[in-house]
């Protein structure tokens, strides 16, 4: 095992963008991960993209709204590291917006809390999909104006229509993602590519070495996909043989975590995690390329979660707002995107301007059939039988 | 003012006067921040947690008016968190105290010169961030180089772990609020007058006898603030258990989070929230009447 000490983990703290989709990241934590934000952009250089350099951001297809009407400030609240800073130069370069504010939540639920609480002031936001419906339905969102968007016609067919937003008038989707298994083969006697295989594994040779990530919404696809059903089920018998699942896998269970699980992943502490692609281009990047380290979309399909934008119906600068939304689309500059983020991107125009490598990683973009086989996640939150399940497995693990 | 005049005086009640009148006044304004801060920032919110514990979870979540007893029943039907909490607490006042008491009595009437120094000493860490100072408790007892890698290559068991364990979140917890309780000790004893230890040994007192019917009820007030100071917060903790006990001991901490940000249910969160508070409540009064009688019957026996 690799020698680290305190100074290597901080660094490592400052370097890693912290999980999207983390949730340990709530009110103690916030500060620090806002810090740490602060500690990547300011001082590393080290996870600098492979992208466009602002001075070359290409000039095609531009914004039908002159610069002249957009107004100088922009103020955008999203997840931590989730655009390029390559691209926001290159906007207000373009557009003369000289304020270019980005602030930071840790989970949806912290979005809308903040929304809840009354004014936000702020212009564009980044929410999961499945809380768009109840953002519109609370009156947060601004009908979008798509002749102000007309970049969004590169955006695939696939996530245009969902569920979540019928008319595509509230949104317009960022990236995409799958929640599935992270392996280590050569602690495992075989590689999952089932939720069966994993559910076998957890309990015979990953005991003890399986992290499951600390989110209700993704450990429920588990179960009932191994079952058939849907991972949004609120049926009560359903969710009645996945609660016994989950309790037959608690005890074998290293860790529930949602933020350093590709660091027990990398140190061998764990060979199994229930969870997200991030950790593969960053802690387990030099494993995955070993052929020691990757990741499995489960064969009887699983969740795939999309963050959109949206604009925020008291947005102060409407006019830049649509700017960015349109400029972001550009392909050019989305690709970029998708080279600094990570995130798998839904505009097909902007793939050939995807770095190889990202791009032919099926775990980042999964081939037609894997998507096939993916579910939108539903906002299950409100069912108390899920929670109630949730708690006892919670308890269930330690005790 | 009033407190010189009546002294000289030396009249318990006098007539208001110009000058008691602006005393008054001046006690008002002196104490109206304190009175402001506590009414908005801690008698307020408590008003809104009780009320909205008996509200329902708006559709998309978060809070709807309502009068229900529900999230009391469902707080109730979950007792494991509270359990968990309860004996985790116990047993981190209790380790505080097994590892604070002979420190502050070492400070207080050993130390010497080095005093200050050790003091500062138990201050330092706290100039850094919590978070990091628990983050880096997850190398000293980690499998890599930290104590549960070295068990690891005595023992040959590679599966020996100890963060993830109760045993990691009762080790932060105890480190986390060991100076809240070896400071309250430390004044306390500092004041002791050293002579009663001398008359107690004078009088034939072993050193146990003496440590018990001296030293510690003069360090009762202290051991009492103390273990107060480190029980409460212990008892909703959430980082801890969350970074070294990794989410493996689901404690009131992590329930109240579930509560609120998982199932964005403000009343279950509040109802459990309220019930913590009552527990906290009637647990420290009991807490506090045993101690107060034990000194009581203490002073009795000594008359």
């Amino acid at each position: 095992m690799a020698d680290r000490d305190l100074g290597e983990l901080l660094a490592r703290m400052a370097r890693t963008r912290v999980n999207r989709r983390s949730f340990l990241a709530t009110s103690g934590l916030l500060g620090t991960s806002a810090y740490l934000a602060a500690c990547s952009t300011g001082g590393g250089g080290t996870s600098a993209p492979t992208g466009v350099p602002a001075s070359q951001a290409p000039g095609g297809e531009a914004t039908p709204a002159p610069a002249s009407e957009v107004e100088s400030e922009l103020f955008v609240y999203n997840w931590s590291d989730y655009i390029s800073p390559n691209n926001i130069e290159a906007f207000k370069e373009e557009f003369g917006v000289t304020n270019f504010v980005y602030d930071i939540f840790s989970n949806n639920e912290e979005l809308i809390a903040k929304l809840q609480g009354g004014a936000s002031g702020y212009d564009l936001a980044c929410p999961t999909a499945e809380y768009v419906p109840g953002m519109v339905e609370e009156g947060f969102l601004t009908k979008l104006d798509l002749s102000r968007i007309p970049n969004v016609k590169h955006i695939n067919p696939t996530f245009k229509g969902l569920w979540w937003d019928p008319t595509d008038e509230y949104q317009v989707p960022k990236d995409y993602g799958t929640t599935g298994i992270l392996w280590r083969k050569s602690l495992l006697p075989s590689v999952p590519a089932s939720w069966k295989e994993f559910y076998e594994l957890v309990k015979g040779e990953g005991s003890g070495k399986t992290v499951f990530v600390d989110s209700m919404g993704d450990v429920f696809v588990f179960p009932l996909k191994m079952l058939g059903y849907s991972l949004n089920s609120n049926e009560p018998n359903e969710l009645e043989e996945a609660r016994k699942i989950l309790l037959e896998v608690a005890p074998h269970i290293l860790a529930l975590d949602s933020d350093t699980y590709g660091d027990k992943m990398a140190t061998g502490e764990a060979a199994l995690t229930l969870g997200w692609t991030g950790p593969l281009g960053q802690e387990l990047a030099d494993l995955v390329a070993e052929g020691d380290a990757g990741y499995s979309v489960p064969s009887e399909g699983t969740l795939f979660w999309m963050d959109t934008w949206v604009m925020l119906a008291d947005a102060p600068h409407p006019n830049a707002a649509y700017a960015w939304l349109d400029f972001i689309h550009r392909p050019e500059i989305q690709a970029e995107e998708t080279n600094y983020n990570l995130y798998a991107t839904p505009n097909d125009a902007a793939k050939e301007f995807v770095d190889p490598e990202i791009l032919n990683n099926p775990a980042i973009f999964p081939p037609e059939d894997v998507i096939a086989n993916l579910e939108g996640a539903q906002d299950t939150s409100g069912n108390n039988q899920r929670i109630d399940i949730w708690e006892e497995f919670k308890s269930a693990i330690g005790g | 003012m009033a407190a010189i005049t009546r002294v000289s005086g030396g009249m318990p009640v006098r007539p208001a006067t110009p000058g008691r009148l602006r005393s008054r006044l001046l006690t008002t304004a002196l104490l109206a921040p304190a009175a402001l801060w506590y009414l908005v920032l801690l008698v307020l919110p408590l008003a809104i947690v009780v009320v909205f514990s008996f509200g329902v979870r708006a559709r998309n979540g978060g809070y709807e008016p309502a009068f229900v007893l529900d999230n009391y029943a469902r707080a109730i039907d979950k007792p494991d968190p509270f359990i968990a909490s309860l004996q985790m607490a116990g047993l981190g006042t209790l380790g505080c105290l097994l590892v604070g008491l002979p420190l502050a009595y070492f400070l207080a009437t050993r130390a010497g010169r080095r005093k200050g120094t050790l003091i500062l000493l138990l201050v330092i860490p706290f100039w850094t961030s919590f978070l990091i100072r628990t983050y880096s408790w997850m190398i000293v007892l980690g499998p890599d180089n930290g104590l549960a890698g070295i068990i690891q290559g005595l023992t040959g068991d590679d599966r020996f772990g100890i963060l993830g364990t109760p045993v990691a979140v009762l080790i932060g917890l105890v480190y986390g609020y060991l100076p809240l309780m070896v400071f309250p000790l430390y004044v306390t004893l500092e004041r002791m007058d050293r002579s009663l230890v001398e008359a107690s040994k004078d009088l034939g007192a072993g050193r146990w006898a003496t440590f018990r019917q001296v030293t510690l009820p003069i360090a009762l007030p202290g051991l009492v603030t103390g273990s107060i100071l480190v029980f409460i917060p212990m008892m909703g903790e959430y980082v801890i258990p969350q970074i070294l006990g990794y989410g493996r001991t689901y404690l009131m901490g992590n329930a109240l989070v579930t509560d609120f940000l998982e199932a964005r249910n403000w009343p279950s969160g509040s109802a459990r929230a309220v019930g913590l508070i009552v527990i906290m409540f009637v647990t420290i009064s009991l807490y506090l009447w045993f101690v107060n009688r034990g000194r009581k019957t203490r002073e009795v026996s000594v008359l």
